[in-house]
């Protein structure tokens, strides 16, 4: 396999990951109103689980240490994954998500993202520090005796098959009548509260399903490159997902996929192929502030999007249409 | 209809008694820091009848609506719709039981479709849940199907259908009003509380919105309106009940009412 044709397999793989990450922090954020500052937390749950479930139980004279080491068969990796990512959004969204105000549930999981980040760092038996976990491997492709790095291709229509699903799961529940609840939610949370609904069980539910759908993007990519390292899961990459979606149009599916091209992969990529300049690391720093002028430009010359949401009409009933509206409590 | 949308009807202690109040408030107070906005008002409202508060600002009118619906937390007090107690229970069950609200600040969803503001209102039942969303998918369909129409008839009623498509911001302050109205009717409430319902309200459609709410009360629903256009408590309203300094002064018809020195003092001069 070529050089180029292994680069853009890759990408398209990254792609596959992000539209996964910005669809579950889109039906959070865009439709529930619920400020996921730590989303990159559950994908990094996600990914972590992902890799230890692979590579076998860690022994005193691994070279690598780490918890919850064994060997489970493919389709139980991503299972776990998804899992993690679940299980992790219940717990923190427990105490992140009470009832305050959103700016303040916001700063509250910015909080989580960067404990957790020096947590794992910090904590060499636990997760192996900042060294992060190698040699991470696909349990599909073992079953078809293939490595990841061997068969890109077929990762890429795994993930691919397994992102079409899942995003198309999202959509649906984004148009049935809970993912109105959770516009109405975002709205207003008093009104919304007022006319029956659940507003503390509504934001856990929704967020506890993005986690898991970040812990299942955060597996697929784990298994793809086959490391994990803590220091690439910092905060400022769910700034990134976050960009994607307000560049693409915040609640419009469309607009989040041409978000998720534009920002973590054109963006963050096309600087790879720019000749060096400065000082190393300079090109780099200025990808960050690509996406920070990326994400101001947006809000302030299309503060919906290139693809706004799109407004959903209302099909008219065709039967002789009820006049009495309270005859239920009559 | 009815069934899984009726919610109130549901349970045998919210339903109506004849004769009986369909809300009873008893010594409900709302404490603020050391601020007793609401202190010791009982009050009780009949099905059919519409029930007036009037008093000066600050008088705490708000924040006794609040208490009712569960906004804002008791200090003290009682709350019964029907016979069963609903001080310990959230908005959202209160609201499940027939007890729904509108609010001061006009609470539209404004992202979202004057039609889709009203079928959300029906989504605090177990209908809109993501286990039956995801587990009877055809279920949802036709409850979406009856939704709609009731919706329709609705917004019929109050001469909105062609408002049906516009998104909440896109309206005037006065249709704000009326979706917020309209919002609370599909959940076929038993008590309706309305905050100041005529602010924003053009004066040419008052006069019809009053009809409309009293036609509505005839139908066996108890409302308790906060407004402080005197006329239109007049017309609105069986009875009226001043407050001032978070305390009930006084309580009658229209008539009797603003003819008291006291309210007078209080709210009048």
């Amino acid at each position: 396999m070529g050089a180029w044709s292994f680069y853009i397999t890759t990408l398209l793989v990254y792609f596959v990951v992000d539209a996964l990450s910005a669809f579950s922090l889109n039906l959070q954020f865009g439709y529930a109103g619920v400020v996921n500052f730590g989303f990159i937390v559950f994908q990094a749950a996600g990914a972590y689980v992902a890799a230890v479930v692979t590579l076998g139980p860690s022994g005193p004279a691994s070279f690598q240490q780490y918890i919850l080491g064994s060997h489970l068969p493919f389709p139980l990796d991503l299972l776990a994954a998804t899992l993690a990512g679940a299980l992790l959004s219940f717990v923190v969204g427990l105490f992140a998500l009470r009832r305050m105000r959103r700016d303040y549930q916001a700063a509250v999981l910015l909080i989580v993202s960067l404990i957790a980040l020096q947590v794992v760092s910090a904590d060499v038996p636990l997760f192996n520090g900042s060294n992060g976990l190698t040699g991470v491997t696909w349990p599909f492709g073992q079953l078809f005796g293939a490595t990841a790095t061997g068969s890109p291709y077929l990762y890429l229509g795994y993930a691919a098959v397994i992102g079409v699903l899942v995003c198309l799961g999202v959509i649906w529940l984004s148009r049935s009548p809970w993912g109105r609840s959770l516009r109405a939610m975002r709205d207003h949370e008093d009104a919304a509260s007022a006319m029956g609904l659940n507003i503390t069980s509504l934001r856990l539910q929704v967020f506890v399903l993005g986690g898991a759908i970040a812990g299942l993007s955060g597996g697929l990519l784990v298994e793809y490159i086959g490391a994990w390292s803590p220091g690439a899961w910092g905060y400022a990459e769910t700034f990134v997902i976050f960009t994607a979606i307000f560049v693409g149009g915040v609640g419009n599916y469309r607009g989040v996929l041409v978000g998720t091209l534009l920002v973590p992969i054109i963006f963050l990529e096309i600087p790879r192929f720019l000749p060096a300049i400065g000082y190393p690391g300079l090109t780099d720093s200025l990808e960050w502030v690509v996406v920070g002028l990326a994400w101001m430009l947006c809000l302030l010359f299309r503060p919906r999007g290139i693809i706004p949401e799109r407004r959903l009409k209302a099909a008219r009933p065709a039967s002789p249409l009820e006049t009495a509206p309270a005859e239920g409590s009559a | 209809m009815g069934g899984s949308m009726a919610l109130g009807a549901a349970d045998p202690l919210v339903a109506p008694i004849p004769g009986a109040p369909v809300l009873e408030a008893r010594d409900v107070a709302v404490g603020y820091g050391g601020v007793r906005a609401v202190d010791g008002v009982s009050l009780a409202i009949r099905p059919g009848e519409v029930v007036g508060i009037i008093g000066p600002n600050g008088a705490g009118k708000s924040s006794f609506l609040g208490a009712l619906g569960g906004q804002v937390k008791r200090s003290r007090g009682q709350i019964l719709l029907g016979s069963r107690d609903v001080s310990q229970l959230p908005p959202h069950d209160r609201a499940r039981l027939g007890l729904v609200r509108t609010f001061q600040t006009t609470s539209e969803f404004a992202r979202m479709t004057v039609f889709e503001n009203l079928v959300t209102a029906a989504e605090g039942d177990s209908g809109a849940s993501l286990k039956a969303v995801i587990l009877h998918p055809g279920r949802t369909h036709l409850r979406e199907q009856e939704l709609a129409q009731r919706a329709f008839g609705i917004m019929e009623r109050f001469e909105m259908t062609h408002t049906a498509d516009l998104y909440g911001r896109e309206l005037s302050g006065g249709q704000r009003r009326l979706v917020e109205i309209m919002r609370c009717l599909v959940r076929h409430p038993r008590v309706l509380l309305l905050d100041e319902p005529m602010v924003g309200v053009a004066p040419h459609l008052t006069g019809k919105l009053i009809d409309d709410l009293r036609a509505i009360a005839a139908e066996g629903l108890g409302i308790l309106v906060v407004e402080h256009a005197l006329e239109v408590v007049r017309r609105l309203c069986d009875r009226v009940v001043v407050m001032a300094f978070g305390k009930v002064i006084a309580a009658g018809e229209f008539e009797e009412v603003v003819a008291d020195p006291q309210v007078q003092a209080a709210y009048l001069s």
